[in-house]
């Protein structure tokens, strides 16, 4: 866990669920495993807070606990699993665009909440899909929950794992914890329920207005006693299953880009048909005949058998070898070399990178030592054909930031300079190490930047609410049209003209952000598929 | 070195102009002071990419980030007191829904230890002789002064004891305090006797009727 891991996980927590989780979040990453008693010590906090928080941790599956020898449960932060917490508007983003608003519902409602079980789910979905719908109609239960069917199948939503049923007769004290096991078979198993019902309206817009409790409307959920038929089956969104999503879509975007619309296509097929056989971190597809893949191509899509072969051929024969050729069999067996897709990905947003950042001379340079391995300054200077004094200039610079890295091959034991090689290389997985360093600081600085701005300029937007709110209430009893415009001017134009700045400047953090996570995103899949090679 | 007779060049091992350097020319000054925190750059940086996705993304973020903030998982530190009390303050207040973790899944540590609070004076008074005999017995002086000091600023969290069915919900504000004095008391005795033979006593079998029960601590103990 590196400083700049610890402050955008320290940022991360405490923009969604404040300044205490915070601080108990932060002291666990910080110092690893640690029971209850030495977290509350060591952070001075209450120890009702620090349990609190901790129980907001597990729900989320940010913390997990075990139980150790002596009875002490430990508790542990998962930090990868923090920094997630970044992706969240991309997962559910996804889940629109391949399930539309239920999907999207159905992931942010389990992103919001950690975990959940799928009747409470069925029922929060449908509920708020009422709420946006016109007036008299109402979304079926029976409807999200066959969505729901579909994510699980899909593999988009998991169990968590289960607290196993205890035995009556057992003897002595229970334990400090539950152990919890998950059985993999029943990993995306719906349990069968009987979810019959239409989603409920909150009962009017007056309930909605502000200092209204919400218990009310919460009083009818917690009235019905019957008891729950899937209780203590809770569900997460399976976030790794969508990270296989947005690498499949890479590799297609990628291939679109490098060959035509067709291959890519081709390549989609093949990835759509891997998808549930291949574990998401395997780096080959299982091999699929040019028979298998001719079948399952898109309806409607209509290319020959021969051009099929013809086009499998091609992306067996580019250098970037993401397509390889395993066998002859069925009239050929292709397989995706996953691995290899992600190392190109990875290298080439080095590449971008070192463009945007140093110019295209430098970026010559960069590809250069790539694609030689090895190279002496005198021969960078020669091939580059970039002027020597230049060539030197950009090559340390680039040394200096740690791109490029220098070995010394010394002649002699003594490594006297003048009788020593120096050589240029690349280490894609170091570089690529290092961009994620940056990565993770620079989201850690737009986050500070953002929460900057917004602070600087929180009378103005208090301000601007309540002059909004006014003018809803207004507009909703029927003012007149001279009533709203003097509320509407209690907002100066210098005031109005601060407040565009400050929204333009909040969007495009806020969109550095989630793109720079993309880039995050292509990197950590790298360097865990790269680790787990070697 | 002594090699480098009175030549005036500093003396390096290596060749200088190796290193792009012409003979005679001056090496650059060595940097004292640390690199500047917002240092020209070069090259702009390309403009970020827009389209519908895009679009929809930002949004969602920003909504995240809202609705986060009213989520019962969204703790607030306690508050300070104010010498002025704004009176707008008292409509800005969000109000969330409870959240019942479910404990079967949690620790038997993590549950907030109030099951006696309805059992009446009856069994408040068991507990307080137990308290009694625990405070001649601990040994722990200290561990009584920091019990003490946490009730000082502990248990401001109100939350803990909605009432059944949210009835008395939100009207609680004054009784809530006296309430919250007594489950305070109960808690501490508790705190002690864990101390002295670390086992929660409040901790019932987990058997096939857990599922009632657990349905009993919904209204004391939710977050």
């Amino acid at each position: 866990m590196t400083q700049a891991e610890i402050k955008l996980c320290s940022l991360l927590l405490q923009e969604h669920f404040g300044e205490i989780v915070e601080k108990i979040g932060v002291h666990l990453i910080r110092t690893g495993s640690q029971p209850l008693r030495v977290i509350a010590h060591d952070t001075r906090t209450p120890l009702d807070q620090v349990k609190k928080a901790l129980c907001v941790l597990i729900q989320h599956n940010l913390v997990i606990y075990q139980v150790h020898k002596r009875g002490m449960v430990e508790y542990e932060a998962q930090c990868s699993r923090v920094l997630r917490m970044l992706r969240y508007p991309r997962y559910i983003y996804t889940a629109k665009t391949l399930y539309s608003d239920t999907g999207e519902l159905i992931v942010e409602e389990l992103l919001l909440n950690g975990k959940m079980t799928m009747s409470a789910l069925v029922k929060k979905v449908a509920d708020r899909l009422t709420e946006t719908m016109e007036d008299g109609k109402t979304m079926d239960y029976g409807e999200v929950s066959s969505t729901f069917v579909r994510l699980a199948d899909t593999h988009f939503v998991q169990r968590c794992p289960l607290v196993p049923a205890t035995e009556n007769s057992d003897p002595g004290p229970p334990p400090p914890a539950p152990t919890l096991v998950i059985s993999e078979k029943d990993m995306y198993l719906v349990p069968k329920l009987n979810l019959i019902g239409k989603g409920k309206r909150r009962r009017s817009s007056e309930d909605d207005a502000i200092g209204e409790p919400k218990a009310k409307r919460l009083k009818h959920t917690t009235d019905n006693k019957e008891p729950i038929p899937d209780d203590g089956i809770y569900w997460q969104a399976n976030l790794d299953r969508f990270h296989q999503h947005f690498r499949d879509q890479a590799i297609v975007s990628a291939v679109a880009n490098r060959m035509d619309q067709t291959s890519s296509e081709i390549m989609r097929t093949m990835l759509r048909m891997s998808e549930v056989t291949t574990p998401s971190g395997a780096p080959f597809t299982q091999p699929l005949s040019s028979n298998e893949i001719f079948r399952s191509l898109p309806v409607g899509y209509n290319i020959s058998k021969q051009v099929l072969d013809q086009y499998l051929t091609l992306l067996a024969d580019d250098p970037l070898e993401f397509v390889a050729k395993s066998g002859d069999s069925g009239g050929g067996m292709y397989v995706i070399n996953l691995h290899k897709v992600l190392g190109s990905l990875a290298t080439a947003t080095l590449e971008s990178v070192v463009q945007e950042r140093f110019g295209s001379r430098c970026a010559r340079i960069f590809r250069l030592v790539l694609q030689k391995k090895h190279l002496e300054q005198k021969q960078v200077e020669d091939f580059a054909m970039i002027p020597a004094k230049e060539a030197k200039d950009m090559l340390y610079k680039m040394l200096s930031e740690n791109f490029i890295l220098l070995q010394e091959i010394p002649k002699t034991p003594d490594h006297a300079p003048s009788r020593t090689f120096y050589l240029y290389t690349v280490n894609i997985l170091s570089a690529a190490r290092m961009l994620l360093h940056r990565c993770y600081k620079s989201i850690a600085n737009l986050i500070e930047r953002r929460q900057f701005e917004t602070k600087e300029n929180k009378r103005l937007l208090e301000k601007s609410q309540r002059v909004e709110a006014i003018i809803a209430s207004m507009q909703a009893t029927g003012a007149e049209e001279a009533q709203l415009q003097e509320i509407e001017e209690m907002i100066t134009a210098p005031e109005r003209q601060q407040l565009e700045t400050l929204k333009r400047n909040v969007n495009k953090l806020d969109a550095s952000e989630i793109q720079v996570d993309e880039t995050i995103f292509l990197l950590e899949s790298y360097i865990e598929s790269t680790v787990k090679r070697q | 070195m002594a090699g480098n007779k009175g030549r005036g060049r500093a003396a390096y091992t290596f060749n200088i102009e190796a290193v792009g350097f012409s003979r005679g020319e001056k090496l650059p000054d060595v940097a004292l002071k640390p690199p500047p925190l917002f240092p020209d750059t070069d090259y702009k940086p390309v403009p970020l990419k827009t389209g519908e996705g895009e679009d929809y993304m930002l949004a969602l973020k920003q909504e995240l980030r809202e609705t986060v903030k009213r989520m019962p998982y969204f703790i607030e530190p306690p508050e300070e007191k104010q010498d002025i009390e704004r009176y707008s303050k008292r409509y800005m207040k969000v109000y969330k829904e409870e959240w019942v973790p479910d404990w079967r899944r949690l620790p038997r540590e993590m549950m907030p230890r109030k099951k006696y609070k309805k059992a009446g004076p009856k069994a408040k008074k068991v507990n307080d002789t137990g308290k009694d005999t625990s405070l001649t017995n601990t040994v722990d002086v200290l561990e009584k002064i920091e019990e003490l000091e946490k009730r000082g600023d502990g248990e401001k969290s109100d939350e803990e004891n909605e009432e059944k069915e949210g009835t008395k919900e939100k009207s609680k504000e004054g009784d809530d305090d006296e309430e919250d004095d007594a489950a305070e008391q109960e808690e501490y005795d508790e705190e002690e006797q864990e101390e002295e033979n670390d086992y929660i006593n409040s901790y019932f079998e987990d058997g096939d009727d857990f599922g009632a029960d657990s349905d009993d601590n919904m209204d004391e103990a939710t977050y």
